[in-house]
């Protein structure tokens, strides 16, 4: 009766959110992930389970149930994965010992058979704390109440990771632009405009702002860098080839990180990147860590773009065209890995090409679908 | 949801946490506009897009927060309530209580269903009212917070409509059925609403001019999209349920609450920026608002997003929705074209081609076939090379092999059409109904439908095809057509709604008749309107705006509406003449039958005006006695001119001039205009404005230019005549009035008395008054007093402080007046008077405007007293119905018993005169009785004793008076007047006291009870007074004591003493005295 009840608790929190979520009442990749580690801690401290294997389905079929709601807020497939490596990490390491390691040596030629570096560097140890059993016959709660702690604390840990997100990547800002330069970027990112707001303590530079249509959310990125005393020119989206010739570096925010090193990101985008490729201007992208997405051919899906509503575009009001026009209004674009010089993580930086390798230390194999 | 800002955000947690947001959904249609394919399914349950338009409607109030909804469903009851068991919704955690409500069967309006929610008692605070077929993404919940917050300032705020902007020629805009909106630009007030049809064309309409006038700047707008989203206070049920021939929601309702003048609710617009939202309202509008949804408008309710019917779909290039999971079968050759949805688990055969259009679920569609803009709903099965243009085709059905179906076609559940059918345009099929299905309806009201399935040998069914089992709806308009010519619901202005139907023909027809209209009004006035040619039914442009004036039945039906209704209000006011009804009663019965015949105000009031004064009964040669008549008439129902509503007094002296002018009464016109004035019908300055009207002075064409009147027959010559002759009364009484109000009173008066003795005897009634004085009381003793009453400024200095200086001297002034009569110690009695008020700085204003008010009607009512006594207590006592509403704070209360007191004097005055010692016989016994309403009611017996004629139904209505103590909130000038309205009499004073501090209601009676009562004992203050004046005195005295401190007289209150901070304690002997 009781698990009863508190499933049903469970489910009814997992179902509020993905009605939000498929309602667009919560957007944005932060926000969604920060619902959905919520949701999830909800779900954990909620559920009975007396192995690993339990825990894990009902994570899943929570996580599930969430992307289904909105497969293009990705950021909630990427937090269900992470805790779920979280997960698995904690019972590795509370069941230190009583799990036999494999015994491997790192060797780049056995590199995608051996799976995750991670288990590489599981030192074999002495059996300790053995106290952590599954399936125990007598007590089928002990395990949970034993794993329950200290996986609370992995989500904390991947909360405050989240909670200092923009603070982690614009750590680095002073050494990525310098004094005197003209900065380029588009779209309102909030990672971006920490970054550029944390450069300009140490740094006098210009930033040149794209008004990123339809949505002409570069305005506001516009009013609140002046704000904070960065001198600021917002410019038509149409000028930016004309002026990528005097920028020095192009400074993007993205939606999504994608496996092969691409990303998916305001639409707009593309042309920039595009642009600067032509005038071999370095484009640099920022982005939290829980964008990292490990799929590699969601550009072959057309309605990833997603579509928006055509208002922004064409009036309602315009009666007449409405009925003669077929309007486009993608919120993204796909940007290739080619066009992108490196990507600025709250873990470091890294190029394109390694984006790979970052998934498979962020993620487990297994959880790639959900 | 973080999105509110803090303050805001915080006032409304506090306010709302535990508010339900509540929503009523109207499920059903009312019209049969999508027949024959709700013979078997009510329309909210038809698919668009694959899902049900309940569910759209339920996603978007979802979208909106909307916590508990009542579904309010009519045909097919058990269906939609099986559908909402069914539907996610019903499951926990879908956030929504969804209630199915099922209505009668008799429910045929949507103001049926408003009524019957009413009954039921559903909703318990402001909610969202929309309609079965709603599809929209508008954040209602901001709308919800516009109107909590206009709520909070005015209460008469009842609803709030969601409009969107949308252009002439949109194609969701229903071109059958739209409206003009009259708004004002600032507030968003609706101020008028006046529906727009396609056939017959609405041509113009009609704003009224108070609009205009009310408001500098107005929006007249006819490219509204009305998206049927109201959020409605509590009230509004009620209102449906209080007139009860509200049907339609707009042309009903929103139409109606803005014309009358009697509800005084406001209506305002949400103009939505953002967002979508329509109604499928009629086969049009479904496939405008299917391809808004698939091409995204409704964004984030997309097919590929929020699908509410819960199906996922994959969008590709081009706006092609396919169902997700690999269960749609596309053939390799198959054509499917732009902004196309296509349902799960659907076969599409080599070479067809799909073009915009909506494939339901498990539908099969046969090689070859063309589907270009139809909608297929789930099961249907299309043959091999058919083509289908522009049509619905119902669940299940059938078309076989290479059918033809035409633009606009409906085809119902289950209908098998073909082989080779060849389907004209515009044809509804449905389903011959099995014995069962016809058992299963029988409550079902389908008459119609056995209408047509009884019809069906004489229409011919060739291009059918041999399998098919069809039963043809009638084509073209129906036979019956004419009687039902006025709604929107007219066959010719349904094809506006239809699909497919570009109804060109009928634009034609308007335009060629509009241009021929135009042809003529270019005749005449030599203009061309070059907007004629792009003539669309819509247009803005072709709404011509006619103002019109008060009175808009200036055709000939009109007129003999008209002529009705005049009829019908004589026998309505012969019928309260002969049965004594009260002024109220009379006048709601008048007010309902305006409704009725929708007149305007104007003519009822002239109508009230010319039964009056033919009430009258005519009193030869003896002008005493008719001037009693007047007064007793215009005492009795006088009152009726401003109850029937919308007071002007200027408005009322000019027909009142018009109608004497044409009556035989022309001789009372001043009779009768002095009795309005003296019953405060009609003021001093009314009086002086009408007199400044061109009309009325009847110069050569002057009079036709009111526009009262313009519909009357031209005025004769002695009709003209006659006008002037009732100016010239005017004038004289003007003379008078500023005789009365300059200084040099005594003089002008005298002046104007004997000037006016010289006159014609009409104007003497107004003389009478001021003669009436001279006679009675003397005029050596009106200047004396005149004299003392400036003196009198001395008398009260240290109690009056300056702030209320001139809230004095008009006092005193009127206490001069008063004195005249009183022809003694007014000065004293003026002093006592304004002491309350020198108490109360607060009730200055209300003190000002009363006392000089009172002191005219005091200087006149005085003079009639002292003429005839006994009429002038009886004007008394009737005068005091209107006096219990205005009193609702203390200050005005006591500036009103201020004035009392002074006014009192000319009743109590013939009090004395006629019977004082009767009075005085009966009021100390009756004192001791300390009830409220026992003192009032001894206070209407002073009153009656003193007036020798007694009207029984005086004294019932006095009781009642004290006890309503919910006085409405009335403006302080409506406040000052109707205290002038007192006109003195002793319960008077009681009443409004006792209406809002019921603790200081016994003394105030009891004390001028102990005044009426102690004629022989001067108080120390009026030694110089004379006999007759004591009383005068006293009575002053007693009030402002009673006011102040009430530990006299043994009994009352002691408690009015805490209430009331004027305290003459110098007084409080005089009251003690009895």
């Amino acid at each position: 009766m009781v698990s009863e009840t508190r499933s049903a608790a469970t489910s009814r929190s997992v179902e509020v959110l993905a009605q939000k979520l498929r309602r667009r009442q919560v957007v944005g990749s932060r926000a969604a992930a920060l619902e959905t580690l919520l949701v999830l801690r909800q779900v954990i401290s909620k559920a009975r389970f007396s192995n690993l294997e339990q825990l894990v389905a009902i994570i899943r079929d929570a996580g599930r149930r969430l992307v289904d709601a909105q497969p293009k807020e990705h950021s909630v497939g990427n937090t269900v994965r992470k805790i779920l490596h979280h997960i698995r990490e904690e019972f590795h390491a509370a069941t230190r010992g009583t799990v036999v390691a494999k015994p491997a040596s790192f060797s780049i030629s056995k590199f995608v058979l051996q799976g995750q570096p991670r288990k590489h560097a599981v030192l074999p140890k002495s059996e300790s704390k053995g106290t952590l059993r599954e399936n125990d016959p007598d007590d089928p709660d002990s395990f949970a109440r034993g794993l329950k702690p200290v996986l609370m604390e992995a989500i904390q840990d991947v909360l405050d990771e989240l909670e200092t997100v923009y603070d982690n990547i614009s750590k680095n800002a002073k050494d990525h632009i310098h004094s005197d330069e003209i900065i380029l970027t588009l779209g309102m990112s909030k990672t971006v405009e920490q970054f550029l707001k944390s450069a300009a303590h140490s740094h006098n530079y210009s930033v040149i702002i794209a008004e990123t249509a339809p949505s002409y959310d570069g305005r506001i990125m516009a009013k609140s860098l002046s704000e904070a005393g960065i001198s600021t020119f917002l410019v038509p989206d149409s000028s930016v080839f004309a002026l990528m010739s005097r920028v020095n570096k192009v400074i993007l925010g993205a939606h999504v990180i994608l496996a092969n090193g691409g990303m998916f990101a305001v639409s707009g985008s593309l042309m920039v990147a595009t642009a600067a490729k032509a005038h071999s201007t370095p484009v640099v992208v920022c982005a939290g860590q829980f964008k990292l997405t490990p799929l590699w051919n969601l550009y072959h899906e057309y309605g990833a773009h997603d579509f928006g509503n055509p208002s922004d575009v064409l009036g309602f009001e315009n009666g007449d065209l409405v009925d003669k026009v077929d309007v486009v209004n993608p919120y993204y674009d796909y940007v290739q890995p080619e066009l992108i010089v490196a990507y600025i993580t709250n873990d470091g930086d890294h190029p394109p090409s390694s984006i790979y390798r970052l998934l498979k230390e962020t993620y487990d194999d297994e959880d790639n679908e959900l | 949801m973080a999105a509110k800002s803090g303050n805001f955000a915080k006032e409304k947690l506090i306010d709302e946490e535990e508010e339900v947001l509540q929503a009523v959904i109207l499920a059903d249609s009312f019209n049969k506009r999508f027949r024959p394919l709700t013979a078997r399914k009510p329309r909210c349950l038809l698919p668009i897009c694959n899902a049900p338009l309940l569910d759209w409607t339920f996603e978007s109030l979802a979208l909106a927060g909307v916590q508990e909804v009542f579904v309010v469903c009519r045909s097919h009851a058990e269906l939609v309530k099986e559908a909402i068991k069914d539907s996610k919704w019903s499951k926990p955690g879908s956030g929504m209580k969804i209630v199915p409500i099922m209505t009668a069967k008799e429910t045929f309006s949507p103001g049926d269903a408003m009524r019957d929610v009413y009954t039921r008692g559903l909703v318990t605070s402001d909610f969202v009212l929309v309609m079965g077929d709603l599809v929209s993404n508008i954040r209602i919940d901001e709308v919800v917070r516009a109107h909590k917050e206009r709520r909070r300032t005015n209460k008469d705020a009842i609803m709030t409509m969601v409009v969107k902007e949308s252009g002439e020629r949109h194609r969701t805009r229903a071109k059958g059925e739209s409206a003009v909106f009259v708004l004002d630009p600032e507030t968003n007030e609706c101020l008028h609403y006046e529906s727009v049809q396609g056939y017959p064309r609405t041509k113009g309409i009609n704003v009224p001019r108070e609009i205009l006038e009310a408001h500098p700047e107005v929006d007249i707008r006819n490219d509204l999209l009305d998206c049927s989203i109201d959020v409605c206070s509590v009230e509004v049920p009620s209102l449906f349920q209080d007139n009860f021939d509200y049907l339609d929601i707009r042309r009903d309702f929103v139409h109606g609450i803005l014309t009358s003048d009697l509800l005084m609710k406001n209506i305002y617009c949400y103009v939505a920026e953002e967002g979508y939202a329509a109604r499928v309202q009629d086969t049009r509008s479904y496939e405008s608002i299917s391809k808004d949804i698939l091409s995204r408008w409704t964004f984030p309710l997309v097919p590929d997003d929020n699908h509410p019917g819960g199906h996922i779909y994959e969008l590709t290039r081009g706006n092609r929705y396919i169902a997700k999971g690999n269960t749609v079968e596309l053939s390799r050759t198959c054509n499917v074209g732009k902004n196309t949805l296509i349902g799960t688990s659907t076969t599409v055969a080599e070479n067809v081609t799909i073009e915009a259009s909506v494939i339901g679920q498990n539908c099969r569609i046969g090689a070859g076939s063309i589907v270009k803009n139809s909608y297929l709903f789930e099961g249907a099965v299309v043959g091999a090379g058919c083509i289908i243009e522009r049509s619905i085709i119902g669940a299940e059905a059938q078309i076989k092999d290479r059918s033809h179906v035409a633009k606009g076609c409906l085809i119902g559940e289950g209908v098998v059409v073909g082989p080779d059918a060849v389907l004209r345009p515009f044809e509804r099929l449905s389903r011959k109904r099995s014995v069962d299905d016809v058992a299963a309806d029988e409550d079902d009201d389908n008459s119609d439908i056995e209408e047509v399935e009884s019809n069906q040998d004489s229409i011919d069914k060739t291009g059918l095809g041999k399998d098919s089992n069809a039963v043809v709806w009638p084509r073209g308009a129906p036979a019956d057509e004419e009687s039902d010519d006025e709604g929107p619901e007219n066959y010719k202005n349904q094809r506006f709604m239809r699909l497919g139907d570009n109804a060109s023909d009928l634009e034609e027809d308007l335009a060629s008749s509009s241009d021929s209209e135009s042809d003529t009004e270019s005749d005449s006035s030599g203009e061309f309107d070059p907007y004629n040619d792009r003539d669309s039914i819509s247009g803005l442009s072709d709404l011509s705006l006619t103002s019109s004036a008060l009175d808009s039945t200036t055709s000939g039906l009109g007129l003999m509406a008209d002529a009705e209704f005049r009829t019908e209000v004589t026998q309505s006011l012969a019928r309260a003449f002969a049965e004594n009804h009260s002024v109220d009663n009379a006048a709601v019965e008048l007010k309902t039958l305006r409704m009725a015949s929708n007149v305007p105000l104007a003519r009822v009031k002239e109508a009230v005006i010319e039964a009056i004064v033919e009430r009258v009964p005519v009193v030869e040669g003896d002008m005493a006695a008719q001037r009693r008549e007047i007064a007793v008439v215009v005492g009795r129902w006088g009152e009726l001119i401003n109850k029937i509503g919308g007071v002007d007094p200027v408005e009322t002296v000019m027909m009142l001039q018009v109608h004497c002018a044409s009556s035989t009464r022309l001789a009372l016109f001043g009779q009768i205009l002095a009795a309005l004035y003296q019953e405060d019908i009609v003021e001093e300055d009314d009086i002086r404005k009408w007199h400044e009207l061109p009309s009325s002075r009847a110069e050569a064409g002057s009079v036709d230019e009111h526009e009262h009147h313009h519909h009357r027959k031209p005025f004769t010559e002695v009709e003209l005549e006659n006008m002037r002759k009732c100016w010239m009364i005017g004038t004289h009484m003007i003379q008078q009035f500023d005789a009365q109000g300059s200084d040099t009173e005594t003089e002008s008066e005298n002046d104007t008395e004997t000037e006016t003795e010289s006159e014609d005897e009409k104007k003497k009634n107004v003389a009478t008054k001021a003669k009436a004085t001279e006679n009675e009381s003397e005029s050596e003793k009106d200047t004396e007093s005149e004299s003392e009453s400036d003196e009198e400024e001395d008398v009260p200095k240290g109690a009056l402080p300056t702030t209320s200086a001139h809230g004095i001297a008009s006092g005193l002034r009127s206490a001069a007046a008063v004195a005249a009569v009183a022809g003694g110690a007014a000065g004293v009695a003026a002093a006592n008077a304004d002491s309350p008020s020198a108490g109360q700085a607060a009730s200055v204003d209300a003190g000002r405007a009363a006392g000089t008010a009172a002191g005219y009607s005091a200087g006149i009512a005085a003079g009639l007293a002292a003429a005839a006594a006994v009429v002038g207590a009886v004007v008394g006592i009737t005068q005091k119905t209107p006096v219990e509403t205005p009193e609702t704070s203390e200050e005005e209360s006591d500036g009103s018993s201020e004035s009392e007191v002074e006014v009192k004097k000319s009743a109590v005055a013939p009090a004395t005169t006629a019977a004082a010692t009767s009075a005085s016989a009966t009021v100390p016994t009756k004192v001791e009785e300390k009830t409220k309403a026992a003192t009032v009611v001894v206070g209407a017996t002073v009153a009656a004793a003193a007036a020798t004629t007694l009207p029984q139904e005086e004294k019932a209505k006095v009781t009642p008076l004290a006890v309503t103590t919910t006085a409405a909130a009335v403006a302080p000038a409506t406040a000052s007047t109707s205290a002038i309205l007192l006109s003195a009499t002793t319960p008077t004073a009681t009443v409004p006291l006792s209406a809002t501090t019921p603790t200081a209601t016994a003394p105030p009676a009891k004390a001028a009870a102990t005044s009426a009562d102690s004629p022989s004992e001067d108080s120390s203050e009026d030694e110089d007074s004379s006999r007759a004046n004591t009383e005068d005195s006293d009575s002053d005295d007693g009030m402002s004591d009673a006011v102040s401190a009430s530990e006299g007289a043994s009994s009352a209150n002691p408690s009015a003493t805490s209430s009331t901070n004027v305290s003459e304690d110098e007084d409080s002997s005089d009251a003690d005295e009895p």
